[in-house]
């Protein structure tokens, strides 16, 4: 996913009383890359999911690169190592649920940046008609 | 209710309760649905799917089942309407829903799901946000907000009921695999919580999580709308996230 013309930053606080600000967001820039229904549920998910790992307290810095082909998604940084541990598993075995696997199944991609400052930066990239 | 129809009812409950033989609770839930959906449509059009509500209705007749003593002497149609309707009721008064969902936006939740079906059939696929717009006669932004508020409620687990595990859904169909999926020697992340879903919602995230199936086929092996799905994934991660919040340091599953 290469062309990326128009992108979306927004800072959020990481308490869940603002979860559903972020869905919402999201909900209405994949609309206009026309995901499917379920494809935004899934996009929905993976960040849901990354920032239910990363705790409730501070705020969190998210931005939507938005493609004709899909989204890609930045989130962080993010200072949990259970986020870092989580996503740096190695392979999953099947039956095991972990927020590696889990965003496996939702987005089409993702990987972990460093910040700069010890703490990390999620990528997460979901493409449009592979659901 | 003819005569016929209680006297096999009666001898469903003998053998259910006397004899232990679940296939006979099974029975006397499949027997009773069409009594549960017909209660549900009272409260239809209040802003919750009405396949939410015959599935909360469906605790209550599980739950009438279960405490019918045989000794009663009224049918247990007659014992369950009750059951269900108060269900029904306490689903909707703890979650307050009404008060705080404007109408326009509950009503549009409750069609959503239909329209998504429809479309996934008419299309084969997953719908887009503009589609289920122009079915509805609706903007994009205003299917945005009322797909949000479906996810801002808490649904009911429809396996929770008064015996504990041993309660089976009427709704589920779990198969061999569940066993293998509990049977995992690694624990991380959310994995350890799993045992504290109910079956159904398990099965839901084995399907989804270790099959790869996306919400729709999952919707249609369970025979759920894929909002439901949508719902129940969600929900279930969440009580996963939590529990293991909860639980103190080493008391894994």
């Amino acid at each position: 996913m290469s062309e990326h013309q128009e992108r979306i930053d927004l800072d959020a606080p990481l308490s869940g009383d603002f979860q559903a600000v972020v869905r919402l967001i999201i909900g209405g820039i994949a609309e206009r890359v026309d995901f499917a229904f379920e494809e935004i549920d899934d996009l929905q998910l993976a960040v849901e999911r990354l920032l239910a790992e990363a705790g409730q307290v501070g705020s969190v810095h998210l931005s939507f690169e938005v493609g004709e082909r899909g989204i890609r998604a930045h989130v962080g940084p993010l200072s949990e190592s259970a986020v870092a541990d989580a996503l740096h598993d190695g392979d999953v075995q099947p039956g095991h649920l972990t927020l590696r696997r889990i965003l496996q199944t939702v987005v089409d991609s993702f990987g972990v940046e460093e910040s700069g400052d010890g703490r990390i930066v999620v990528r997460l990239e979901k493409l449009k008609g592979m659901a | 209710m003819p005569e016929r129809a209680r006297g096999e009812d009666r001898e469903l409950l003998r053998r259910y309760h006397r004899d232990g033989d679940t296939a006979a609770r099974e029975e006397l839930i499949q027997r009773h649905l069409p009594l549960v959906r017909s209660l549900a449509r009272r409260y239809a059009g209040r802003g919750e799917a009405l396949e939410d509500i015959e599935q909360v209705g469906a605790i209550g007749l599980i739950k009438a089942i279960d405490r019918f003593e045989l000794e009663r002497e009224v049918s247990l149609a007659t014992y369950a309407t009750p059951n269900v309707v108060g269900e029904i009721k306490r689903h909707f008064r703890d979650k307050g829903w009404a008060i705080r969902v404007p109408r326009a936006l509950q009503e549009l939740n409750a069609a959503m799901s239909g329209a998504i079906e429809r479309l996934t059939g008419r299309l084969g696929r997953s719908p887009s946000i503009a589609e289920i717009a122009e079915e509805l006669k609706t903007t994009p932004e205003e299917v945005i907000e009322a797909m949000e508020v479906g996810s801002a409620y808490s649904t009911v687990s429809l396996s929770a009921g008064p015996g504990g595990e041993e309660e089976l859904d009427p709704l589920e169909t779990i198969g061999d695999e569940d066993v293998e999926f509990e049977r995992s020697e690694h624990r991380a992340a959310l994995e350890p919580m799993l045992d504290r879903l109910a079956p159904r919602e398990r099965e839901i995230l084995r399907m989804r999580f270790e099959e790869g199936l996306p919400q729709t086929q999952i919707a249609h092996r369970v025979g759920l709308s894929q909002m439901h799905v949508s719902r129940l994934i969600r929900k279930s991660l969440s009580t996963m996230r939590e529990e293991m919040l909860r639980a103190p340091p080493g008391a894994s599953a």
